[in-house]
């Protein structure tokens, strides 16, 4: 990225006029103490430039984001400013966002600093984060000079998600939970095996251990509830907000569901994204609806299977 | 040690202001009393925060000080000053005050800073002192501070960051950003492209009056500066044409001519008559010789003239030409040169052709006693004179082939019989030279000069009276001669058939002073004074471009070399290029590798150590080997130091962590112990 031109500050531009004038007056008078006046001020002025040119070269601005940012939810942004110098300090630099500046009094050699602060991004979706850039006054304040590190890495913000209402959570009760043939956190005992460290010790089993010898732990059962189908209704063209409303129900059921540690899969106009359980699969879910456009489309429907329940979401 | 960085900048802030008021002194264009003053509130303004509490509670003070002041100044301004500068000067130290008195955050300490600055250049038109290059650069170390502190502290006070502390490095980068723009600025200054010649001050300064150096002197007048050590002029030798060989500086008789008096009353000696000759500007150099050329070698000198309150110029005699930036200049038949304007007087260059060594070897055809009758007489006037006088010098020369021995046999007793002496008396009523020939037998170069002119009149040789000065004392630092206002002397010029006029010092000033040679060091402070004023003050378009041609000429002459880089008498500067060559690329490649070339972690210098001294005794890490690794090799050897250290290792390199001080120091003691360790 090309290194954008340096803006004289306020101070700055108090400097140049000075030297202008100075300039002026020995052109006008031909007097050399002027002219080494004049000459003065431009050294200094070249000086200033080069060493806030030594304190702006060799950083490395990266950004520290989390894995999953929602709409409406404030998340951290974090920038991790290096410097990747081996002998020169870098001194006075400030990184700046829409929103805040940080003040790096001084980056040694090979020292990184993380700088955090909280956003929000309302809207689902890809989006650019609004920047931060790396800008220095060094060393006299005359000139401010923005690096050419910049911190507008593309994000993806899933729909919100938040706790589902009490109707949801009804018509998932109706279903009930069932064990399955899986290790999971259900009641049903699943299998036992040897302590490892780290294992919760309410999980001891007791009179296994003390038949042979050594800790055996129990492992339990998944219990899920009933493995759901997430069916999108209607293209969401009459009314935007009932759309957005929409897509954020079924990214938290999505969300309630793969905790429950069901299967999810998601049907709409346009859109399917096949049955499939856990945290990653929770994300391809919530990437989909992150980016999901109204599509005039019908969606195309399967016929049901038998354990999985249908729920139908109405786009608008 | 570290020091609080408030108090370091206000520090710097009173730095500059007295910087500043140095500078306004230094022109004169601040009073020392003054000064004084104004330094005294300026010293007050250092309690200004409790002052302006107290005097926040009187009502409407600052709008009442205010409009005060805006009339002062008005009514100074119209009425009061001397010239416009005077006016601009004492708003200035006005307003310096005001804010010093007023200020309240960093950011106005800005404005201080300018008006000291301005301070600077309101100087600038009124000196040529090399002081002013000291204030200069007290200014840029104080400016350079101040600026580096008010934006740090400005920055640290934005962010909420604690105090700021100033230590060694940041005082280094000061001190270093200070020399780097002192280095640019004289490159810069070099090659700023002029109009044309330099302006010397618009104002002279205090000259110092000199007696001797007007058309009118008594005798005697000397006597007051005889001994003073202050320098005055200084001769720069630029060049001797024709000459065969030789340095110009050995030259006898090399002295610098002023003022030709041809008329003498018994008292004084003056000017009979000018005869003008004007020449205008942009005709210079002068457009006809001064003095009719004889075809002897030319002596070309650079003359750098201190103000002394005289209009008259000062050169080797016969001047042929003479270079300067005047709008006229005023010659007369004597050879004596005015130019009235002072800041033309500071600066010119001058050819002449001296005197031949031996005079009656001459034979120029032009150097003949012109057939005017009224030239003879001018030039072997009298006064009523005592008769012994006459007599006295017809016992001198008697026997003489012709006037350059009769006069060289009056200069000889003269020196030989009479006395040198700055102590004049008076004990009769006699003329002064009758009293100084037979009474008192002592006297100073005036009473020797006029006893010698008068005596050779007296036997028909025309004579005048010359002040000027003496040579002065070499400066090899800066090959010129320094002459100094003791060095003011009085001479005869007689006209010799075939040689023209020829100098005779009668005066046996030599013999009796005791040359005091300057010490090496006041040597070398004015030669940088002369630097200064020929490479600072008086540089010119004509100079860039003679630069500008040296550099030129250098360049060929490396180009040519280049082409023959073998030949025996080129060797040396081969050899001094390739060293310099291999030094910048060893810089270039240390330079390169201060920033890793990917961009990455680079290795901390401490771990970097540790390898070389573990190197020194055979370990040195196997191809992907990992350094914890190997560490975990070489502890056998190296100890438990190295462990811990390449944990530190990693954690910097890697992990981007900052050592504190501490730490620093215990790597440095464990790195230390390595390189220490034998075996």
């Amino acid at each position: 990225m090309a290194t954008p031109v340096p803006r004289p500050t306020r101070d700055g531009w108090w400097f140049l006029g000075a030297m202008i004038c100075v300039i002026a007056a020995a052109t006008n008078t031909g007097n050399n103490l002027l002219y080494l006046l004049s000459a003065l001020l431009l050294g200094l002025f070249l000086v200033s430039g080069v060493l806030s040119e030594r304190s702006r070269r060799g950083l490395r601005l990266c950004a520290v984001l989390p894995e999953e940012i929602y709409a409406g939810r404030a998340f951290t942004v974090g920038a991790r400013l290096e410097n990747v110098k081996r002998r020169r300090v870098s001194r006075s630099l400030a990184v700046e966002t829409a929103e805040q500046r940080f003040y790096v009094a001084r980056l040694a050699p090979g020292e990184a600093r993380l700088l955090t602060w909280e956003t929000t991004l309302p809207r689902r979706g890809r989006h650019r984060l609004t920047g931060a850039r790396v800008t220095t006054r060094f060393p006299f304040g005359l000139v401010v000079k923005r690096s050419g590190l910049l911190l507008d890495d593309d994000v993806l913000v899933f729909p919100a998600v938040r706790p589902i209402g009490d109707a949801w959570r009804r018509r998932l009760a109706a279903g009930g939970p069932r064990p399955v043939r899986r290790r999971g956190r259900g009641h049903d005992l699943y299998n036992l095996r040897d302590y490892r460290p780290g294992d919760d010790r309410r999980m001891i089993h007791w009179r296994s251990s003390a038949k042979t010898g050594a800790l055996v732990v129990r492992e339990l059962e998944a219990e899920t509830a009933l493995d759901t189908r997430l069916v999108l209704v209607g293209d969401g063209a009459r009314d935007p907000a009932r759309f957005e409303a929409a897509l954020s129900e079924a990214a938290s059921l999505a969300a309630h569901l793969t905790r429950a540690d069901a299967a999810v899969e998601l049907i709409g106009p346009g859109l399917h994204v096949p049955a499939g359980r856990g945290r990653a699969h929770l994300r391809r879910l919530l990437s989909a609806l992150a980016l999901y456009e109204p599509a005039a489309a019908a969606a195309a429907r399967s016929a049901p299977r038998p354990g999985v329940s249908d729920l139908e979401i109405a786009l608008a | 040690m570290t020091l609080s960085a408030a108090s370091a900048l206000t520090v710097a802030v009173y730095l500059l202001v007295a910087d500043g008021l140095a500078a306004l002194v230094l022109g004169g264009l601040l009073a020392p009393a003054s000064a004084l003053v104004v330094g005294v509130a300026v010293v007050g303004s250092w309690w200004q925060a409790s002052l302006r509490r107290r005097l926040a509670e009187v009502p409407r003070l600052g709008a009442a000080l205010v409009t005060l002041a805006a009339l002062a100044v008005t009514l100074e301004v119209l009425v009061i000053a001397p010239a416009m500068l005077e006016a601009f000067v004492h708003l200035l130290v006005f307003l310096l005050l005001i804010k010093l008195y007023t200020r309240r955050t960093l950011r106005e300490l800005r404005d201080i800073a300018f008006l000291a600055f301005f301070m600077l250049v309101a100087v600038a038109p009124a000196t040529t002192s090399v002081v002013f290059l000291g204030i200069l650069i007290v200014f840029l170390v104080g400016g350079t501070w101040l600026l580096l502190l008010r934006h740090l502290m400005i920055e640290a006070d934005s962010a909420a960051a604690p105090p700021l502390r100033v230590g060694r490095d940041l005082i280094g980068l000061s001190l270093a950003a200070s020399a780097a723009t002192i280095a640019i600025t004289a490159v810069l200054f070099v090659i700023i492209p002029r109009v044309g010649q330099a302006a010397l001050p618009l104002r002279s300064q205090a000259s110092r009056m000199v007696s001797g150096f007007s058309d009118r002197v008594e005798l005697g007048a000397f006597g007051e500066i005889e001994a003073d050590a202050a320098v005055v002029m200084r001769v720069h030798l630029k060049d001797w044409q024709g000459a065969g060989g030789g340095r110009p500086e050995t030259l006898p008789n090399l002295r610098w001519r002023g003022m030709a008096l041809d008329a003498f009353d018994g008292r004084a000696w003056t000017v009979s008559r000018r005869t003008l000759r004007l020449t205008l500007r942009r005709q210079l150099p002068v457009p006809f010789a001064v003095h009719q050329y004889y075809g002897g070698p030319v002596l070309t000198q650079e003359i750098y003239l201190e103000p002394i309150g005289s209009d008259m110029v000062f050169a080797a005699p016969r001047v042929l030409r003479l270079h300067g930036r005047s709008d006229f200049v005023i010659l007369d038949d004597l050879g004596n040169i005015a130019v009235p304007a002072p800041s033309a007087r500071l600066n010119y260059t001058v050819e002449s052709e001296p005197e031949p060594v031996d005079p009656r070897r001459a034979n120029v055809a032009d150097a003949r006693v012109p057939p005017d009758p009224r030239w003879l007489a001018r030039y072997t006037q009298l006064p009523d004179l005592a008769p012994r006088i006459a007599d006295l010098a017809r016992e001198i020369t008697a026997g003489s082939e012709d006037h350059y021995e009769a006069a060289t046999r009056l200069s000889m007793w003269l020196g030989r019989n009479l006395r040198y002496t700055r102590a004049l008396q008076r004990t009769t009523d006699l003329p002064p030279l009758e009293e100084f020939l037979f009474v008192q037998r002592a006297g100073n170069c005036e009473y020797f000069a006029a006893a010698l002119a008068v005596m050779a009149r007296s036997r028909g040789i025309p004579a005048r009276v010359v002040n000027g000065f003496q040579r002065g004392e070499w400066n090899p630092y800066g090959d010129y001669f320094m002459v100094r206002l003791r060095d003011a002397h009085s001479w005869v010029e007689v006209f010799v058939r075939g040689a023209g006029w020829i100098t005779l010092d009668p005066s046996p000033r030599v013999g009796v002073e005791t040359p005091v040679a300057a010490a090496r060091s006041a040597l070398w402070l004015d030669s940088l004074r002369l630097s200064w004023y020929r490479y600072v003050v008086t540089w010119s378009l004509h100079d860039q471009l003679s630069a500008a041609e040296s550099v030129r000429r250098t360049t060929s002459s490396w180009t040519a070399l280049a082409q023959r880089p073998w030949d025996a008498a080129a060797l040396p500067r081969v050899a001094l290029a390739l060293l310099v060559g291999t030094a910048a690329v060893v810089a270039l490649v240390r330079w390169r590798r201060g920033v890793s070339a990917d961009g990455g972690p680079v290795m901390p210098r401490f771990y970097a150590r540790a390898l070389r001294a573990l190197a020194r005794r055979g370990l040195t890490p196997a191809d992907g080997e990992t350094a914890r690794e190997f560490a975990g090799r070489a502890t056998a050897v190296a100890g438990t130091p190295l462990v811990r250290l390449t944990g530190v290792y990693e954690r910097v390199r890697f992990g981007s962590m900052a050592l504190s001080a501490a730490e620093a120091a215990e790597v440095e003691a464990w790195v230390t112990a390595l390189e220490k360790a034998r075996t």
